[in-house]
């Protein structure tokens, strides 16, 4: 019923304009329509977004997905269809079910998904996938055309990010040092500290970065802990690549009055001690590939990288006490990684 | 309920055990105080959704056919093969539609509702030796992580060897985590209920070592991912109906039936479950019998452990494959067995019905199959919680109920029993 309103609304709209993203499931995305600048009309897409067990409700990762589909639905007047995820069980079900009723595009959250996301673009090849924060180069993904990559380059926001944190400590004095507490040390995590560590060398050549792991997303207070030990050891200013644990972290921070650096998601609303968030803009990288499959520009098999340049990561909200010099140097910072004259290394 | 043990009525002047206790709650209730309970939480919930300005009658309606049950409306004439062998017998149900959604939908419940049987019963087998095993969720993931580390080791193993040994070291694995807090229990008297818990965390720990980054038994694949090694296809359960990459229904529900009918047995055909149950009625009735209550205390754990490790390993064997940091964080079918046993009365029968029916609230309240303009999604996943949340709450409150009308009746019948005696009870 639904798609066959969504098609007549679309032949209505076809009367003079091209009504693109139409026939996606047939196969790999279009590589065809590559040349059309203007966004077409995404009245007959259908998205799927598919939540790890985190659920929609996060406040961190899925939630910015589904924010940034509910943007899509908005701007494209495409369908956008959540579907949470509560047990490891649902992840298979919920990608095939989609894939079943013809969903043009099914993007699923996070590495959780890999191994389901994998099973459903093989036991479904004439459908698309995508999936968050995971490169299609790695296992268990062999050469599905029809899967692609979201990866981030938080490397680059992070560059900036440490270049604040670095001259924050310089104006303050006393030893300079940051630190970094993460959660489990994974590529993702590390790509962070890497560029955070290699933008505040590059502003504050004195300043040394102590780095810790918590081994868990969720403990709050095993990041509290590390960040306390790092603020004994005198760090200044502690950035957050933990998830949930790492509020505990955010917190040490404020109990100290040190300065605490968010992640993922703008995190300044949790007190006037966070500097600023090192943002992921999952949103804006699910808004983005929903945009592809409008325009039917969707490339499965590839990798999309979300980067400072098309404003897949970026620098939250910053604190007022902050010094515009300091802004502007970070943002002198900003335009050289985009040009390509500094590089921000993604790994430790 | 027939033997002499089995009198809930504690001597005068003696502390009424938890077992006696709850054997008043188990023999007033019958067939009717769980189905009432089930009814009365949904009845409750549909007030909620109403609430939340939906239609509840709808809104159930969706519910039920996201759940797969109405596959059995669609009555004809049917063949269905009988297993290991060619012969076909009639059938009212076409389990040949294995695609359609309702049909994929059923095979989502009961892959659900397996592992709960099993943990449900892992509970309820404790609950009949009057000891309460929280730890379900602790011999679950035991038997899990067992089960995944011979199911991707040994790869040379014949399929069906592989898959006997590894649900066997599962269930041995479980029966022995569960034995330690029966051990410590019947050696040295401490509570099982803080034991199990204890249990529950260092099983969880485990998990979080051996998976989680560097751990002993992650994968070589891809260092990034904390999960373990997936399990070799010689020792992945058959798939009795469905699309195998599809999470279709695997062996293992053959296997939660057949614990169901074992539970059965070994409860009410058997020497030890005569004992086990005596022990339950009454520790000191049955020392005075000449049964070992220590003794009962560590098989009743034991075989409640067996239960759950087996749980873990058809999981892992039948569809999961694999078991990651995030799995042993996130799980929770040992509590979620805990209400199951609760709201069957910790009988077979009741034990099955009942994890069919959290599998099926589970699988229902998922939002792939609310549709979005019936109950926002949002909210879907909080609906199953209610309503779990709501029968525990009835099955509790309805001990309570019990418990006042035994009370009036008793001051109604004669001789009031001393009032300390009925203050201790509570």
């Amino acid at each position: 019923m639904q798609w066959i309103a969504a098609l007549l609304a679309c032949g209505l709209l076809a009367v003079g304009l091209a009504c693109g993203g139409d026939d996606d499931g047939g196969g790999a995305g279009g590589e065809t329509t590559t040349g059309e600048t203007t966004t077409a009309s995404g009245e007959d897409v259908n998205v799927g977004l598919v939540s790890d067990v985190g659920r929609f409700n996060d406040r961190s990762f899925n939630q910015s997905a589904l924010e940034g589909l509910q943007r899509a639905e908005e701007e494209f007047g495409l369908t956008g269809r959540p579907v949470e995820s509560r047990q490891t069980s649902d992840y298979v079900p919920n990608l095939s079910t989609l894939a079943r009723e013809g969903f043009d595009l099914s993007i699923a959250v996070g590495f959780l998904l890999a191994e389901a996301t994998n099973t459903a673009a093989t036991r479904f090849p004439d459908s698309n996938f995508a999936i968050i924060d995971y490169s299609v180069k790695a296992p268990p993904f062999k050469t599905n055309p029809n899967v692609q990559g979201l990866t981030f380059a938080t490397n680059e926001n992070s560059f900036m990010i440490g270049c604040l944190a670095g001259l924050m400590a310089e104006r303050q004095g006393g030893r300079q040092v940051i630190s970094a507490v993460g959660g489990i040390k994974l590529p993702t995590v590390d790509i962070f500290i890497a560029g955070y560590r290699a933008g505040a060398r590059e502003c504050n050549p004195q300043v040394r970065t102590l780095i810790g792991y918590s081994q868990d997303f969720v403990a709050q207070d095993k990041c509290k802990e590390i960040a306390l030990n790092q603020i004994a050891q005198g760090s200044q200013v502690i950035f957050q690549v933990a998830g949930g644990c790492g509020l505990g972290a955010l917190d040490a921070a404020q109990e100290r009055d040190k300065w605490g650096i968010g992640v993922d998601r703008d995190q300044s609303n949790l007190g006037p001690h966070i500097l600023t968030s090192a943002v992921k803009r999952v949103d804006q990288s699910v808004f983005l590939t929903s945009q592809a499959v409008v325009n039917g520009e969707f490339q499965g098999g590839t990798d999309a990288v979300f980067d400072l340049e098309n404003e897949g990561v970026g620098v939250g909200k910053i604190s007022d006490q902050v010094p515009q010099e300091f802004i502007d140097r970070m943002n002198e910072v900003k335009d050289q990684l985009i040009s390509g004259e500094l590089m921000a290394p993604a790994t430790l | 309920m027939s033997e002499p043990a089995a009198t809930p009525e504690p001597p005068p002047g003696e502390i009424p055990s938890p077992a006696a206790r709850f054997e008043l709650f188990q023999r007033a209730g019958g067939i009717a105080a769980p189905v009432l309970t089930a009814v009365l939480a949904f009845f409750v919930g549909g007030i909620v959704v109403l609430a939340t300005g939906h239609n509840p009658i709808t809104t159930y309606r969706e519910i039920f056919n996201g759940t797969g049950l109405n596959w059995f409306f669609e009555v004809g004439s049917h063949q269905i093969g009988v297993p290991w062998t060619d012969a076909n017998v009639w059938f009212p149900w076409n389990v040949n539609d294995a695609e359609s959604e309702a049909a994929f939908n059923l095979q989502q419940t009961l892959l659900v509702a397996t592992p709960l049987v099993f943990t449900g019963l892992a509970v309820a087998f404790a609950f009949r030796c009057g000891l309460f095993n929280i730890g379900g969720q602790g011999q679950y993931i035991v038997g899990a992580m067992v089960a995944v580390w011979v199911g991707s080791s040994w790869a040379g193993l014949a399929s069906g060897l592989h898959i006997i040994a590894a649900i066997g070291l599962a269930a041995l694995a479980g029966a022995l985590w569960a034995g330690i807090a029966g051990l410590l229990k019947a050696a040295v008297g401490a509570h099982e209920v803080i034991t199990t818990i204890m249990l529950n965390w260092i099983a969880y720990w485990i998990g979080n070592y051996v998976f989680g980054q560097g751990g002993p038994l992650q994968n070589n694949v891809n260092e990034s991912v904390p999960v373990s090694s997936d399990v070799v296809g010689g020792a992945k359960l058959p798939i009795l109906w469905g699309d195998p990459l599809l999470q279709g229904l695997h062996l293992g529900f053959l296997l939660a039936i057949a614990a169901l009918v074992a539970y059965w047995a070994i409860l009410n055909r058997t020497t030890l479950g005569y004992e086990v149950r005596a022990v339950g009625f009454s520790p000191e009735a049955a020392r005075y019998g000449g049964i070992s209550v220590a003794r009962n205390y560590f098989l009743a754990m034991a075989i409640a452990g067996l239960f759950a490790g087996i749980g873990g390993a058809v999981d892992i064997l039948g569809w999961q494959f694999r078991l990651g940091v995030i799995d042993v964080q996130n799980s929770s079918i040992g509590f979620i067995g805990i209400a199951v046993a609760l709201l069957g009365r910790n009988t077979a029968i009741g034990v099955g019905l009942s994890a069919l029916l959290f599998g099926a609230l589970l699988n229902g309240t998922s939002t792939r199959n609310l549709d979005p303009e019936v109950f926002q999604p949002e909210l879907a996943g909080n609906l199953t919680l209610m309503i779990q949340a709501l029968v525990l709450l009835f099955v509790g409150a309805d001990v309570l109920i019990l418990w006042l009308f035994s009370r009036v009746r008793r001051l109604r019948r004669g001789p009031p029993t001393p009032a300390p005696v009925q203050e201790a009870a509570t």
